[in-house]
Protein backbone atom coordinates (compact mmCIF):
# COMPACT_ATOMS: atom_id res chain seq x y z
CA UNK A 1 0.00 0.00 0.00
CA UNK A 2 1.32 3.23 -1.04
CA UNK A 3 1.60 5.84 1.70
CA UNK A 4 2.44 8.79 -0.25
CA UNK A 5 -0.22 11.62 0.24
CA UNK A 6 -2.00 12.70 -2.31
CA UNK A 7 -1.06 16.34 -2.94
CA UNK A 8 -4.27 18.66 -1.92
CA UNK A 9 -5.54 20.85 -4.45
CA UNK A 10 -5.67 24.76 -5.18
CA UNK A 11 -8.70 25.17 -2.95
CA UNK A 12 -8.32 22.47 -0.49
CA UNK A 13 -4.78 23.49 -0.02
CA UNK A 14 -6.67 27.46 0.51
CA UNK A 15 -9.12 26.17 3.16
CA UNK A 16 -6.62 24.06 5.36
CA UNK A 17 -4.41 27.68 6.24
CA UNK A 18 -5.59 29.73 8.65
CA UNK A 19 -7.31 32.94 6.77
CA UNK A 20 -9.21 35.23 9.12
CA UNK A 21 -7.59 38.46 9.53
CA UNK A 22 -8.13 41.14 11.82
CA UNK A 23 -10.34 43.71 9.61
CA UNK A 24 -8.44 47.02 9.13
CA UNK A 25 -10.23 50.41 9.53
CA UNK A 26 -13.20 51.65 7.91
CA UNK A 27 -13.21 52.16 4.34
CA UNK A 28 -14.93 55.85 3.53
CA UNK A 29 -17.09 55.63 0.51
CA UNK A 30 -15.44 57.92 -1.50
CA UNK A 31 -12.18 55.73 -0.87
CA UNK A 32 -14.38 52.95 -1.42
CA UNK A 33 -15.86 53.91 -5.21
CA UNK A 34 -11.85 55.47 -6.39
CA UNK A 35 -10.97 51.66 -5.86
CA UNK A 36 -14.05 50.02 -7.55
CA UNK A 37 -12.80 52.05 -10.44
CA UNK A 38 -9.34 51.22 -10.31
CA UNK A 39 -8.04 54.35 -9.42
CA UNK A 40 -6.18 54.18 -6.28
CA UNK A 41 -2.24 53.90 -6.63
CA UNK A 42 -0.47 50.43 -5.60
CA UNK A 43 -0.25 51.52 -2.23
CA UNK A 44 -3.51 53.14 -1.50
CA UNK A 45 -5.29 49.55 -3.16
CA UNK A 46 -2.93 47.76 -0.89
CA UNK A 47 -5.05 48.79 1.90
CA UNK A 48 -8.53 48.81 0.64
CA UNK A 49 -7.23 44.61 -1.01
CA UNK A 50 -6.61 44.21 2.82
CA UNK A 51 -9.85 45.76 3.73
CA UNK A 52 -12.23 44.20 0.73
CA UNK A 53 -10.26 40.32 2.10
CA UNK A 54 -10.72 40.57 5.49
CA UNK A 55 -14.43 41.67 5.89
CA UNK A 56 -16.95 39.15 4.04
CA UNK A 57 -19.78 42.23 3.80
CA UNK A 58 -17.63 44.67 2.21
CA UNK A 59 -16.58 41.78 -0.07
CA UNK A 60 -19.74 40.99 -1.09
CA UNK A 61 -20.55 44.48 -1.55
CA UNK A 62 -17.77 45.25 -3.87
CA UNK A 63 -18.81 42.11 -6.19
CA UNK A 64 -22.13 43.13 -6.41
CA UNK A 65 -21.66 46.62 -7.06
CA UNK A 66 -18.42 46.01 -9.92
CA UNK A 67 -21.74 43.72 -11.68
CA UNK A 68 -24.01 46.21 -11.34
CA UNK A 69 -22.32 49.04 -12.73
CA UNK A 70 -21.43 47.00 -15.67
CA UNK A 71 -24.68 46.31 -16.60
CA UNK A 72 -27.72 48.43 -18.44
CA UNK A 73 -30.40 49.17 -15.65
CA UNK A 74 -33.40 48.61 -15.50
CA UNK A 75 -35.98 51.09 -15.53
CA UNK A 76 -37.29 52.32 -11.83
CA UNK A 77 -41.17 52.74 -10.91
CA UNK A 78 -41.90 56.23 -12.10
CA UNK A 79 -43.41 56.58 -8.27
CA UNK A 80 -39.59 56.85 -6.76
CA UNK A 81 -38.14 59.47 -8.79
CA UNK A 82 -41.70 61.87 -8.15
CA UNK A 83 -41.23 60.97 -4.51
CA UNK A 84 -37.06 61.74 -4.20
CA UNK A 85 -38.03 64.84 -6.23
CA UNK A 86 -40.71 66.33 -3.48
CA UNK A 87 -37.56 66.24 -0.82
CA UNK A 88 -36.04 69.45 -2.44
CA UNK A 89 -38.22 72.66 -3.23
CA UNK A 90 -37.95 76.52 -4.29
CA UNK A 91 -37.00 76.95 -0.82
CA UNK A 92 -33.50 74.86 -0.77
CA UNK A 93 -33.09 77.65 -3.75
CA UNK A 94 -34.32 80.69 -2.17
CA UNK A 95 -32.01 79.55 1.11
CA UNK A 96 -29.28 79.38 -1.00
CA UNK A 97 -29.56 82.49 -3.01
CA UNK A 98 -31.18 84.72 0.17
CA UNK A 99 -27.17 86.53 0.68
CA UNK A 100 -28.28 90.10 1.86
CA UNK A 101 -30.19 91.77 4.53
CA UNK A 102 -32.86 93.38 2.28
CA UNK A 103 -33.44 90.15 1.05
CA UNK A 104 -34.31 88.36 3.90
CA UNK A 105 -37.11 91.11 4.48
CA UNK A 106 -38.73 90.05 1.83
CA UNK A 107 -41.72 87.43 2.20
CA UNK A 108 -40.30 84.13 1.19
CA UNK A 109 -42.14 83.24 -1.80
CA UNK A 110 -40.66 84.16 -5.56
CA UNK A 111 -38.13 87.06 -6.11
CA UNK A 112 -40.37 87.76 -9.46
CA UNK A 113 -44.23 88.15 -7.23
CA UNK A 114 -42.14 90.37 -4.78
CA UNK A 115 -40.84 92.63 -7.15
CA UNK A 116 -44.60 92.87 -8.74
CA UNK A 117 -45.98 93.41 -5.09
CA UNK A 118 -43.24 96.38 -4.39
CA UNK A 119 -44.25 97.81 -8.24
CA UNK A 120 -47.76 97.72 -7.42
CA UNK A 121 -46.91 99.19 -4.11
CA UNK A 122 -45.50 102.12 -5.35
CA UNK A 123 -47.89 103.03 -8.11
CA UNK A 124 -50.88 103.24 -5.59
CA UNK A 125 -48.66 105.29 -3.44
CA UNK A 126 -48.11 107.85 -6.44
CA UNK A 127 -51.48 107.31 -7.47
CA UNK A 128 -52.65 108.93 -4.23
CA UNK A 129 -50.34 111.30 -3.87
CA UNK A 130 -51.16 113.03 -7.41
CA UNK A 131 -54.93 112.96 -6.34
CA UNK A 132 -54.31 114.20 -3.13
CA UNK A 133 -52.87 116.95 -4.82
CA UNK A 134 -55.35 117.32 -7.38
CA UNK A 135 -58.26 118.04 -4.79
CA UNK A 136 -56.22 120.59 -3.72
CA UNK A 137 -54.10 119.16 -0.46
CA UNK A 138 -54.63 118.90 3.17
CA UNK A 139 -55.04 122.42 4.00
CA UNK A 140 -57.50 123.28 2.07
CA UNK A 141 -59.51 120.40 3.16
CA UNK A 142 -59.82 121.36 6.73
CA UNK A 143 -60.31 125.08 5.90
CA UNK A 144 -63.45 123.89 4.08
CA UNK A 145 -64.05 121.83 6.81
CA UNK A 146 -64.08 124.00 9.35
CA UNK A 147 -65.84 126.93 7.64
CA UNK A 148 -68.61 124.53 6.58
CA UNK A 149 -68.85 122.68 10.27
CA UNK A 150 -69.27 126.66 11.75
CA UNK A 151 -71.89 128.19 9.13
CA UNK A 152 -75.82 127.52 8.86
CA UNK A 153 -76.58 125.69 5.72
CA UNK A 154 -77.96 127.41 2.72
CA UNK A 155 -75.35 130.34 2.93
CA UNK A 156 -72.86 130.87 0.12
CA UNK A 157 -69.35 131.02 1.66
CA UNK A 158 -66.31 132.46 0.69
CA UNK A 159 -63.60 130.22 1.21
CA UNK A 160 -60.64 131.72 2.91
CA UNK A 161 -58.20 129.71 0.44
CA UNK A 162 -58.48 128.08 -3.24
CA UNK A 163 -61.04 129.30 -5.88
CA UNK A 164 -64.81 129.59 -4.70
CA UNK A 165 -66.51 127.63 -7.53
CA UNK A 166 -70.22 127.27 -5.31
CA UNK A 167 -71.32 130.55 -7.31
CA UNK A 168 -70.44 128.96 -11.00
CA UNK A 169 -72.62 126.60 -9.69
CA UNK A 170 -75.34 128.84 -8.23
CA UNK A 171 -75.30 130.58 -11.54
CA UNK A 172 -75.16 127.49 -13.80
CA UNK A 173 -78.88 126.81 -11.54
CA UNK A 174 -79.91 130.31 -12.06
CA UNK A 175 -79.43 130.95 -15.93
CA UNK A 176 -80.99 127.89 -16.88
CA UNK A 177 -84.17 129.11 -15.05
CA UNK B 1 -32.97 62.26 -20.17
CA UNK B 2 -29.92 63.88 -18.51
CA UNK B 3 -27.38 61.36 -17.85
CA UNK B 4 -25.59 61.21 -14.33
CA UNK B 5 -22.29 62.56 -15.74
CA UNK B 6 -23.99 65.56 -17.55
CA UNK B 7 -25.12 66.99 -13.71
CA UNK B 8 -24.12 70.59 -12.76
CA UNK B 9 -22.96 69.39 -9.50
CA UNK B 10 -22.71 73.09 -8.26
CA UNK B 11 -26.14 73.77 -8.85
CA UNK B 12 -27.10 70.98 -7.42
CA UNK B 13 -25.23 70.97 -4.05
CA UNK B 14 -26.10 74.74 -4.59
CA UNK B 15 -29.96 73.60 -4.08
CA UNK B 16 -31.48 74.07 -7.33
CA UNK B 17 -34.62 72.60 -7.74
CA UNK B 18 -34.49 72.01 -11.48
CA UNK B 19 -31.04 70.16 -11.05
CA UNK B 20 -32.56 68.08 -8.15
CA UNK B 21 -35.29 66.87 -10.15
CA UNK B 22 -32.73 66.18 -13.54
CA UNK B 23 -30.40 64.06 -10.71
CA UNK B 24 -33.37 62.51 -9.20
CA UNK B 25 -34.59 61.03 -12.63
CA UNK B 26 -31.21 60.44 -13.73
CA UNK B 27 -30.30 58.66 -10.70
CA UNK B 28 -33.34 56.52 -10.06
CA UNK B 29 -32.36 53.70 -12.34
CA UNK B 30 -29.15 53.33 -10.56
CA UNK B 31 -30.28 53.40 -6.97
CA UNK B 32 -33.11 51.25 -7.46
CA UNK B 33 -30.78 48.14 -8.80
CA UNK B 34 -28.27 48.45 -6.21
CA UNK B 35 -31.10 48.46 -3.17
CA UNK B 36 -32.92 45.36 -4.80
CA UNK B 37 -30.02 43.64 -5.15
CA UNK B 38 -28.67 44.60 -1.42
CA UNK B 39 -32.56 44.57 -0.09
CA UNK B 40 -33.14 40.76 -1.93
CA UNK B 41 -31.34 38.77 1.30
CA UNK B 42 -33.86 40.28 3.44
CA UNK B 43 -37.18 39.15 1.91
CA UNK B 44 -38.46 42.54 2.30
CA UNK B 45 -41.65 44.15 0.59
CA UNK B 46 -42.04 46.45 -2.92
CA UNK B 47 -42.73 49.36 0.08
CA UNK B 48 -39.75 49.10 1.76
CA UNK B 49 -37.89 48.78 -1.27
CA UNK B 50 -39.27 52.38 -2.32
CA UNK B 51 -38.50 53.77 1.28
CA UNK B 52 -34.71 52.29 1.08
CA UNK B 53 -35.07 54.57 -2.02
CA UNK B 54 -36.35 57.17 -0.58
CA UNK B 55 -33.40 57.03 2.44
CA UNK B 56 -30.85 57.58 -0.10
CA UNK B 57 -32.07 61.05 -1.57
CA UNK B 58 -32.31 62.02 2.20
CA UNK B 59 -29.13 61.43 2.72
CA UNK B 60 -28.30 63.39 -0.06
CA UNK B 61 -30.36 66.38 0.45
CA UNK B 62 -29.89 66.18 3.69
CA UNK B 63 -28.06 69.29 6.03
CA UNK B 64 -28.22 71.36 3.20
CA UNK B 65 -26.39 68.63 0.28
CA UNK B 66 -23.78 67.80 3.08
CA UNK B 67 -23.24 64.26 2.47
CA UNK B 68 -23.12 65.64 -1.58
CA UNK B 69 -20.83 68.34 -1.04
CA UNK B 70 -18.40 65.25 -0.09
CA UNK B 71 -18.59 64.21 -3.49
CA UNK B 72 -15.19 64.67 -5.03
CA UNK B 73 -14.92 63.66 -8.81
CA UNK B 74 -11.48 63.31 -9.49
CA UNK B 75 -11.58 60.30 -7.34
CA UNK B 76 -14.26 58.33 -9.18
CA UNK B 77 -17.70 58.76 -11.43
CA UNK B 78 -20.32 60.09 -9.92
CA UNK B 79 -22.23 56.67 -10.13
CA UNK B 80 -19.83 54.59 -8.43
CA UNK B 81 -19.81 57.15 -5.71
CA UNK B 82 -23.81 57.07 -5.81
CA UNK B 83 -23.73 53.08 -5.72
CA UNK B 84 -21.71 52.60 -2.84
CA UNK B 85 -23.99 55.06 -1.37
CA UNK B 86 -26.96 53.30 -1.82
CA UNK B 87 -25.64 50.17 -0.98
CA UNK B 88 -24.74 51.70 2.35
CA UNK B 89 -28.46 53.41 3.20
CA UNK B 90 -29.98 49.74 1.69
CA UNK B 91 -27.76 47.87 4.66
CA UNK B 92 -28.93 50.13 7.07
CA UNK B 93 -32.44 50.00 5.99
CA UNK B 94 -32.51 46.12 6.19
CA UNK B 95 -31.06 46.01 9.73
CA UNK B 96 -33.54 49.02 11.00
CA UNK B 97 -35.91 46.36 9.68
CA UNK B 98 -35.03 42.78 9.98
CA UNK B 99 -32.29 40.19 9.83
CA UNK B 100 -30.82 38.76 6.74
CA UNK B 101 -32.21 35.40 5.44
CA UNK B 102 -30.32 33.67 2.65
CA UNK B 103 -31.22 30.56 0.76
CA UNK B 104 -29.29 27.99 1.65
CA UNK B 105 -28.10 27.31 -2.15
CA UNK B 106 -26.85 31.14 -2.62
CA UNK B 107 -24.21 31.01 0.26
CA UNK B 108 -20.75 29.94 -1.10
CA UNK B 109 -19.57 26.62 0.35
CA UNK B 110 -16.82 27.92 2.55
CA UNK B 111 -19.59 29.89 4.62
CA UNK B 112 -21.46 26.81 5.44
CA UNK B 113 -18.25 24.82 6.53
CA UNK B 114 -17.84 23.25 10.26
CA UNK B 115 -14.36 23.82 11.25
CA UNK B 116 -13.01 21.28 12.56
CA UNK B 117 -11.38 22.73 15.52
CA UNK B 118 -9.41 19.01 15.98
CA UNK B 119 -6.85 20.51 13.12
CA UNK B 120 -4.95 23.74 14.12
CA UNK B 121 -4.99 25.59 10.68
CA UNK B 122 -1.51 26.60 9.30
CA UNK B 123 -1.25 30.38 9.49
CA UNK B 124 0.15 32.42 6.80
CA UNK B 125 3.30 34.42 7.41
CA UNK B 126 2.50 38.19 7.25
CA UNK B 127 4.11 39.29 3.79
CA UNK B 128 4.36 35.89 2.51
CA UNK B 129 1.20 37.07 0.17
CA UNK B 130 0.54 40.51 -1.27
CA UNK B 131 -2.97 42.14 -0.24
CA UNK B 132 -4.05 41.72 -4.28
CA UNK B 133 -2.95 38.28 -4.31
CA UNK B 134 -4.90 37.39 -0.90
CA UNK B 135 -7.77 38.93 -2.21
CA UNK B 136 -8.39 36.91 -5.43
CA UNK B 137 -7.74 33.55 -3.39
CA UNK B 138 -10.49 34.69 -1.16
CA UNK B 139 -12.72 35.57 -4.13
CA UNK B 140 -11.86 32.43 -5.98
CA UNK B 141 -12.23 30.09 -2.89
CA UNK B 142 -14.60 31.42 -0.56
CA UNK B 143 -16.71 33.61 -2.70
CA UNK B 144 -16.63 30.77 -5.60
CA UNK B 145 -16.56 33.81 -8.25
CA UNK B 146 -15.19 33.15 -11.65
CA UNK B 147 -11.68 34.77 -13.44
CA UNK B 148 -14.15 36.83 -15.20
CA UNK B 149 -15.92 38.26 -12.00
CA UNK B 150 -12.83 38.98 -10.30
CA UNK B 151 -10.83 40.53 -13.58
CA UNK B 152 -14.06 42.57 -13.54
CA UNK B 153 -14.07 43.55 -9.72
CA UNK B 154 -9.83 44.57 -10.02
CA UNK B 155 -10.30 46.40 -13.13
CA UNK B 156 -7.45 44.09 -14.56
CA UNK B 157 -7.44 41.53 -17.14
CA UNK B 158 -8.53 37.92 -17.21
CA UNK B 159 -5.17 36.69 -17.78
CA UNK B 160 -3.52 39.04 -14.88
CA UNK B 161 -6.43 37.18 -12.50
CA UNK B 162 -4.49 33.77 -13.48
CA UNK B 163 -1.46 35.05 -13.24
CA UNK B 164 -1.46 36.03 -9.54
CA UNK B 165 -3.32 33.43 -8.24
CA UNK B 166 -0.70 30.86 -10.21
CA UNK B 167 2.51 33.16 -8.48
CA UNK B 168 0.26 33.08 -4.87
CA UNK B 169 -0.27 29.23 -4.71
CA UNK B 170 3.56 28.62 -5.76
CA UNK B 171 4.54 31.01 -2.81
CA UNK B 172 2.02 28.83 -0.27
CA UNK B 173 2.92 25.39 -1.76
CA UNK B 174 6.97 26.42 -1.23
CA UNK B 175 6.41 27.83 2.21
CA UNK B 176 4.43 25.04 3.92
CA UNK B 177 6.52 21.92 1.59
CA UNK B 178 6.57 19.29 3.85
CA UNK B 179 3.28 20.49 6.40
CA UNK B 180 1.21 20.41 3.76
CA UNK B 181 0.53 17.76 1.14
Amino acid sequence: MSMERTPLSDKDLWRSLATDRVAPTAVSEMDFAAWLEGRLSEADAAGIDAAVSANPELRRAALELSDILGKPLPAAAPRMAVRGQALVGFEAERRAERGSWLAGLLPAFSRGFALQRGALAGMAVVVAAVGFMLGGGLGESYATQKYASAQPSGVTLSKPLGRDTTNELNDLFADAT
Amino acid sequence: MTELNQIDLRALAAGSKRTWDAFVVAATPLINAVIRRTLASYRLSEDDVMDAAQDVFVRLCANDFRLLKTYDPARAGLSTWLAVVSRSAAVDYARRRRQATTPIDDVPEAALAVEDRHVEKLKIPEGLLTERQILILRCLYDEERDVAEIAQLLKIDAQTVRSTHHKALLRLREHFRGEVP
